[in-house]
């Protein structure tokens, strides 16, 4: 029993001095410092999150969004204000005298001698060129702004060309098919961006996308339930990366998970609530 | 005949000087010099006798100097202040002043008026809801960012480091803006000619 005591009194011992050993160590350069510190992070416990990288991958909008009643209402207004602040045009001018010609020589006492004439030209009035003009803008015909096919169709990206669309994937996540922004489990040795880019790549449709930056927008942490927590794993840590759309070429629907183009509003039909949340402060609905 | 007139009057002259300069030189007074000739003797100086002038080494330097300096003047004369290239966009042209364009100021009822200064304070309330909106979407955006930094710290240094790096390849970067109609696929655009009249300055 003593020498039980006095062994524990002499490991009781060496703790402390081990620990006087790593203070008069840390009290020496910063190069031991540093090592000490690399040593520690090594010797630290890989940490219980399992880290995932998603893309946020965004269809910019391809057309200007349609006016609010208040926007049309001012929109008018101003329109109408410019015209009444402003001077005549070359061309306004032009339709006034060829109008005041035209009087003249409806009136009684015409005089074609009077006129500063133009000889034998023909005078082409203000007015026939104005006609033609409408004539070329009408054999235009412009693409049309809205198509009520093209929006319902959820997995094209030609849907809603007024607002930005964020690309989403059924994906399985413990067993179950979810949808969610795409993402891929990180390895060793890449960082996070390049897990990002090979969680696009993975996906079907052949996308080109320019990523933001190397910082990550958001972050999802996500706690296992208690039964299936290990000593190693106690949740996912999910971070989102910005990307947006430059190409849409390549196959429209491949095989592999369904694709879907959301827009904002449209996002809370498909995510769960607390993913929702976290995605919901940066997908920026400006 | 008058050379030889002439020449026997200088022989004549020069035989007085030089008894009278002998003369001078034995009833010699301090502070005399041999330049102040008296003035009934006739000045034969060197300029007289027709000599071939020395030239002194300082005048072609001073000469060379004097030339310098108004060289120099005349160039700082010449040096005018670069002229200011005019802005375009600032100069009114001329056609604007033109009295005959006015247009008639049309008369707008009481309630006309009303209805536009009414219109442009809903319009003043509108737009500066539109933009506190938009500064706190943006600063939720950079709060979300910013907590997606502090865990990635938490996670692992190395990650985080490679996150907080900056991306070369990112600038420049453009992206087409939202046109009225969307682009027609396989649309041939026409061929147009146009002259380039922008006036190029030099200074």
């Amino acid at each position: 029993m003593a020498s039980r005591s006095l062994l524990q009194f002499l490991s009781g011992f060496s703790r402390p001095a081990v620990g006087n050993a790593s203070l008069r160590l840390f009290s020496s350069t910063s190069v031991c410092r540093a090592t000490l510190q690399t040593h520690n992070v090594i010797e630290r416990a890989p940490s219980p999150w399992t880290l995932m990288a998603a893309v946020c991958l965004q269809r910019l909008p391809v057309i200007s969004a349609d006016c609010s009643p208040i926007e049309q209402q001012f929109r008018q207004m101003m329109h109408q204000m410019e015209q009444e602040k402003s001077l005549l045009s070359d061309h306004e001018l032009q339709l006034l005298e060829d109008a005041e010609r035209m009087s003249r020589k409806q009136a009684d006492d015409y005089d074609s001698d009077r006129e500063d004439d133009h000889g034998d030209q023909e005078i082409v009035l203000a007015q026939d060129l104005e006609d033609s003009w409408e004539q070329k803008m009408k054999s235009f015909q412009p693409a049309l702004r809205v198509t009520a096919d093209a929006d319902q169709d959820l997995t094209s990206s030609e849907r809603c060309l007024a607002d930005s669309l964020v690309l989403l994937a059924e994906q399985q996540v413990g067993g179950e098919p979810l949808w969610l922004l795409p993402q891929a489990r990180w390895q060793e040795g890449e960082t996070l961006r390049q897990t990002a880019e090979r969680a696009l790549a993975s996906l079907p449709a052949g996308l080109k996308a320019t990523f933001l930056g190397n910082a990550p927008c958001g972050v999802y942490k996500f706690k296992l339930p208690q039964a299936a927590r290990t000593e190693s794993t106690v949740g996912t840590k999910v971070f989102f990366f910005k990307a947006v759309l430059s190409d849409c070429g390549g196959p429209p629907a491949g095989p592999g998970g369904p694709l879907l183009w959301a827009k904002k509003g449209e996002l809370r039909r498909y995510l769960k609530p607390a993913y929702m949340t976290k995605v919901d402060r940066f997908v920026l609905g400006l | 005949m008058s050379a030889a007139l002439s020449r026997g009057l200088c022989r004549a002259l020069s035989r007085h000087t030089a008894p009278s300069s002998l003369l001078l030189g034995g009833h010699h007074r301090a502070g005399l010099s041999p330049w102040f000739a008296p003035v009934m003797t006739l000045k034969t100086s060197a300029p007289l006798r027709a000599e071939p002038k020395k030239k002194k080494k300082v005048d072609p330097r001073r000469e060379h100097m004097l030339k310098e300096r108004m060289r120099k003047k005349l160039k700082k004369m010449e040096k005018v202040a670069p002229e200011f290239i005019p802005l375009d966009d600032l100069i009114t042209p001329t056609k604007c002043l033109d009295e005959t364009r006015e247009r008639s100021a049309p008369r707008l009822s009481f309630g006309e008026s009303e209805g536009r200064a009414l219109l442009l304070k809903e319009w003043c309330r509108y737009k500066q809801e539109q933009h506190m909106a938009e500064v706190q979407a943006v600063e939720l955006a950079l709060e979300a960012q910013r907590e997606a930094l502090e865990e990635l710290k938490l996670e692992s240094e190395e990650l985080y480091q490679a996150a907080l790096k900056p991306d070369p390849l990112l600038f420049p970067f453009t992206h087409e803006g939202p046109a009225y109609t969307p682009p027609k696929s396989k649309y041939e655009a026409p061929d147009g000619k146009y002259n380039d009249i922008t006036k190029v300055y030099t200074q």
